[in-house]
C-alpha cells in the first residue's frame, strides 16, 4: 500500500484526532497526517508540503472552510488533490457551495469511520 | 414569498427532535447510547458545582442557542469516551470535546426541519467553565430543556430560541 499524506483542517484538535482515527480505521495504515487549526494555517502548510488528500471543516473562525477552498484554487495550491468537507452544515445550499468551491466530497458530522472509508476509497481508488 | 418558520414551530420545538439528535451524536461519535432522564431531581442540575457549559449560537431564520452543560466529572467522562484518553481535570481538550459535542447536537437538531437546515447558520462553539452561572434569555419564543444520561455521564441540553422569522 502506498503512503498517503492527508491534511486535516479543523479548529478542534479533538475532531482532527477523530478524523485521523477514522482514516486509520478505513485501512490507511501508511498514513501521514498533517494538521492545521485554521484555513490560514492550512494554506501556509500547503505552500511547503504536498498532500494526497485534504479533509476540512467548514465552520471555523478567521477563515472558514469554503474560503479556504477558494483560496486553495485561486493560489493554485494542491491542484488535483481531492478535498472532502467534514461539517455539521449539511443543507443542500452548503453542499452546493462546497462543490462550487471545488470540494469533491462531503461528510456530515456526526460521522462513522465507515462513511469516511467509503468517501476516501471513492476518491483515492488506488488504495 | 417570505420564508417563515411560524407555521412549523410545533416541529421546531418538538423535544423528540432534540432527543434523537443527542442520541445520534452519542451513538455515532462516542459509540454509546444516550437517554433522556427525569430532570426534576436537583442532583442532576449543575448549579453550585464546578461545571462545563458549551454554547453554539443559531442565526438566520431562527436566532438562539444550543447549550450543553454538565458537571466537571461528566465532561471528563464524555471527553474520555470521545477521545479514548483519560482526563484528571478539565483541560483544553475536554473543553474542545464538549464544544464539538454541542456543535454536532446543534447541527443535527437544525437538520430535523428542512427550512431550518437550509436557512439557519451555526456559530463556532464557546465554552464556559466555573460555578453558579445562569443562562438568561428574555421572553424566548420557546425553550427545550432535557437532561440526558450516557454511561455514567449526566448532562443537560437546552435549545433556546429568542427570535423566529
Amino acid at each position: 500500500m502506498r503512503e498517503i499524506r492527508a491534511l486535516i483542517v479543523d479548529d478542534s484538535s479533538v475532531m482532527r484526532k477523530i478524523v485521523e482515527r477514522s482514516l486509520r480505521q478505513a485501512g490507511l495504515e501508511s498514513l501521514i497526517v498533517l494538521e492545521a487549526g485554521s484555513g490560514v494555517e492550512g494554506l501556509e502548510l500547503l505552500k511547503a508540503k504536498q498532500v494526497d488528500l485534504i479533509l476540512s471543516d467548514i465552520n471555523m473562525p478567521a477563515m472558514d472552510g469554503l474560503e479556504f477552498l477558494r483560496q486553495l484554487r485561486s493560489q493554485q495550491l494542491a491542484t488535483g488533490v481531492p478535498v472532502v468537507m467534514i461539517t455539521t452544515e449539511s443543507s443542500e445550499e452548503h453542499v452546493s457551495q462546497a462543490i462550487e468551491a471545488g470540494a469533491m466530497g462531503y461528510i456530515r458530522k456526526p460521522f462513522t469511520a465507515d462513511q469516511v472509508k467509503q468517501k476516501v476509497v471513492s476518491l483515492l481508488p488506488a488504495l | 414569498m417570505t420564508l417563515t418558520l411560524r407555521d412549523s414551530v410545533h416541529l421546531v420545538s418538538d423535544p423528540g427532535n432534540l432527543n434523537s439528535s443527542v442520541s445520534e451524536v452519542f451513538e455515532t461519535m462516542l459509540g454509546v447510547g444516550c437517554e433522556p432522564i427525569q430532570s426534576s431531581a436537583s442532583e442532576f442540575l449543575i448549579g453550585g458545582f464546578e461545571s462545563v457549559t458549551a454554547v453554539v449560537g443559531f442565526g438566520g431564520i431562527l436566532s438562539g442557542a444550543c447549550v450543553i452543560a454538565c458537571k466537571e466529572l461528566s465532561a471528563r467522562q464524555i471527553a474520555g469516551r470521545m477521545t479514548g484518553m483519560d482526563f484528571d481535570s478539565v483541560d483544553d481538550i475536554v473543553k474542545d470535546a464538549i464544544g464539538e459535542i454541542c456543535n454536532m447536537i446543534a447541527g443535527a437538531w437544525k437538520c430535523k426541519v428542512p427550512e431550518l437546515a437550509a436557512n439557519c447558520g451555526l456559530s463556532v462553539p464557546a465554552v464556559i467553565t466555573g460555578r453558579d452561572y445562569n443562562l438568561h434569555v428574555q421572553s424566548p419564543e420557546f425553550k427545550i430543556f432535557q437532561v440526558y444520561k450516557s454511561d455514567e455521564a449526566i448532562f443537560q441540553v437546552t435549545i433556546v430560541c429568542d427570535g423566529l422569522l
